[in-house]
């Protein structure tokens, strides 16, 4: 509960946000998602990203990748799909380009990162591994692994496993496992993960979806299928963050889906997640990642929790 | 840039669905350039979820900013019913932007529809700076009731040329024609005039400016639309094809191009259009 000040003023001390979460600890449990925060310089203008708990970068591949045709986004109810196609710099222009401001932006920085093959994720990872400035890695497996015929690494466990003990064997630093929603059953590649050395996993990834405009017959993607995110796939995301922290796999949750308070926070919180991650929300509200954190800390306040990881998994069920 | 939040003090229906929106408290835009834009929203809650692009009309320095919107989708019919004291979210002002006018030059600018508020700002700007002879204003629509705004643009100093595809007002046909028109007239009647061409519009519209200005060799500049959420360079949906790199995105290395630089695609029809 709230601890009264010692100096005998009335005032309560501030609640603790400080959230450990696979490996890392953060000043919060509030962190932007990969893909909807660029390489955090754009967001750096409009306010001090040091107010965050930490930030994931776009999805990194050994090589630079430019990206699928437009139109690449569109709208859809509570939500947006996206076929961007992992476009990124590259190692090579990461450690460059993007690196020496993340250095200095004064939060923790996870580096989202991906291959197309075993040997490219296991050689991304191992370098991004060794870069001063990075402080653990996200694996985003969520791309289509040519070798099994254009399915996800990360739907089957048993690939999963072997691809998350792989890039274990080579990475020392904190290794978070990004999952797919696109499953039937979440906790099985929850558990694949952290049977093979994951600190942590995020949850979740866009869902597949498509749209289509009637009048033209067309598909409003050019790729006809993308990624579903923002308020939409919140209550998806929240039963699977729930299912993963009720199964006890024994590695931490970072929540992800259509976060927009800090109360969806705190609801992410209650399903048993130890950190979050703002994703769509950046491009609506740009400075929304920052609210998020006060309105975190003003929930706990009005509620009289001293320690944010009070509420981890503090869901009551009535039974 | 800065991202905040203002008030619509006067939304002008304009008919066919054009309106007029004048936003307070923008005094953050007051150096826009023309072709620079914002991402407007208002609480809209959840849907529809994401920002609109809007390109500037005017920036006064009081804070005034105004934009032209069409209502087309349900965030610009959001907007076109928009009552007066409505707060809105701004982040802006964004983007490149046209180059600036210039003494030695005639700018040829060519609007087509709801395109053509960058065109309208960038003759203000130059009216300002006493150049409004220095640029020639072609607007084209499919009707008389997509041509807006005629007043203002007269009292700029203005004279446009203007085109209808049915003929209802001006020149009957497509705006690009009025670009040929009056570029050989320039040629014959001022051959050692420097031309340039600005012009937003539909994309086929800016692909056919573009095909007309090159073998002219005349410097022009194309503000494309693309479908974007952020409008800052970080989601990477308003990619569209370029020569320097694969892509390029509208908001944050555009939204104003050189045809040079873009992929414009060949003539519907014709198998060898277009620039090499």
């Amino acid at each position: 509960m709230t601890a009264p000040a010692a100096d005998g003023t009335g005032e309560h001390t501030p609640p603790s946000l400080i959230a450990r979460c696979g490996g890392i600890e953060f000043r919060n449990p509030v962190l932007t998602a990969s893909g909807t925060f660029g390489y955090g310089k754009e967001f750096a203008v409009l306010f001090p990203l040091a107010s965050l708990g930490g930030m994931v970068t776009k999805g990194i591949s050994p090589n630079p990748r430019f990206g699928n045709p437009a139109p690449r986004i569109c709208e859809t109810a509570s939500g947006m799909l996206n076929s961007i196609g992992l476009e990124n710099v590259g190692l090579a222009g990461f450690e460059a380009e993007k690196l020496p401001f993340l250095r200095s932006c004064g939060t923790k920085v996870l580096v989202n990162f991906f291959g197309t093959n075993f040997d490219e994720y296991v050689e991304c990872g191992r370098r991004l591994g060794w870069m001063d400035g990075v402080d653990g890695l996200e694996m985003n497996v969520s791309c289509p692994n040519i070798k099994a015929g254009g399915i996800e690494f990360g739907r089957d466990p048993r690939v999963l496993g072997e691809l998350v003990r792989a890039c274990r064997n080579v990475i020392e630093k904190p290794l978070w496992v990004k999952l797919t929603p696109n499953t039937s059953d979440i906790v099985a590649l929850a558990r694949a993960c952290a049977e093979n050395g994951a600190d942590a996993v995020s949850v979740i990834n866009t869902i597949t979806g498509m749209a289509i405009d009637a009048r033209t017959r067309r598909p409003r993607l050019a790729t006809v299928m993308g990624g579903l995110s923002g308020p939409a796939i919140k209550p998806v995301a929240l039963r699977m963050v729930y299912q993963i922290h009720r199964a006890g796999i024994g590695i931490p949750i970072c929540g992800i889906g259509g976060i927009q308070s800090g109360l969806d926070a705190v609801e992410f919180f209650l399903a048993g997640a130890t950190t979050v991650q703002v994703g769509t929300q950046n491009f609506i509200d740009p400075a929304s990642s920052e609210r998020v954190v006060r309105e975190v800390e003003e929930f706990c306040r009005q509620n009289g929790i001293s320690d944010v990881c009070e509420l981890v998994g503090a869901l009551e069920i009535q039974r | 840039m800065r991202y905040f939040d203002a008030r619509i003090i006067e939304n002008r229906a304009l008919g066919n669905g054009y309106f007029s929106l004048r936003l307070g408290g923008c005094d953050s835009l007051a150096a826009s350039r023309p072709g620079q834009f914002i991402m407007l929203r208002g609480d809209w809650g959840r849907d529809p979820l994401l920002p609109r692009p809007m390109s500037l009309l005017s920036v006064a320095p009081e804070g005034r900013a105004d934009m032209l919107g069409r209502s087309v989708g349900r965030g610009t019919k959001l907007l076109e019913a928009a009552l007066p004291g409505t707060r809105v979210s701004v982040l802006g002002p964004l983007g490149n932007g046209f180059p600036d006018p210039d003494p030695a030059t005639l700018d040829l600018l060519v609007a087509g529809g709801v395109g053509m508020p960058p065109l309208f700002m960038q003759a203000e700007h130059a009216a300002r700076r006493g150049l409004v002879d220095r640029c020639e204003m072609m607007y084209g629509g499919r009707t008389s009731r997509d041509l807006v705004l005629l007043g203002e643009m007269r009292a700029l100093g203005l004279a446009p040329h203007l085109s209808t595809e049915d003929g209802s007002v001006g020149r009957r046909g497509r705006v690009t024609a009025a670009l040929e028109a009056r570029i050989e007239h320039h040629r014959t009647a001022n051959p050692s005039h420097k031309l340039r061409i600005m012009a937003c519009g539909p994309r086929e519209m800016l692909w056919a400016v573009a095909r007309i200005a090159e073998p002219y060799a005349i410097e022009c500049h194309l503000s494309v639309e693309e479908q974007m959420a952020c409008g800052i360079g970080v989601c990477l949906g308003c990619a569209i094809p370029a020569r320097s790199r694969p892509f390029r995105y509208a908001c944050s290395d555009g939204p104003v191009f050189l045809a040079s630089d873009l992929v414009i695609p060949p003539a519907p029809g014709h198998a060898n259009g277009g620039t090499p």
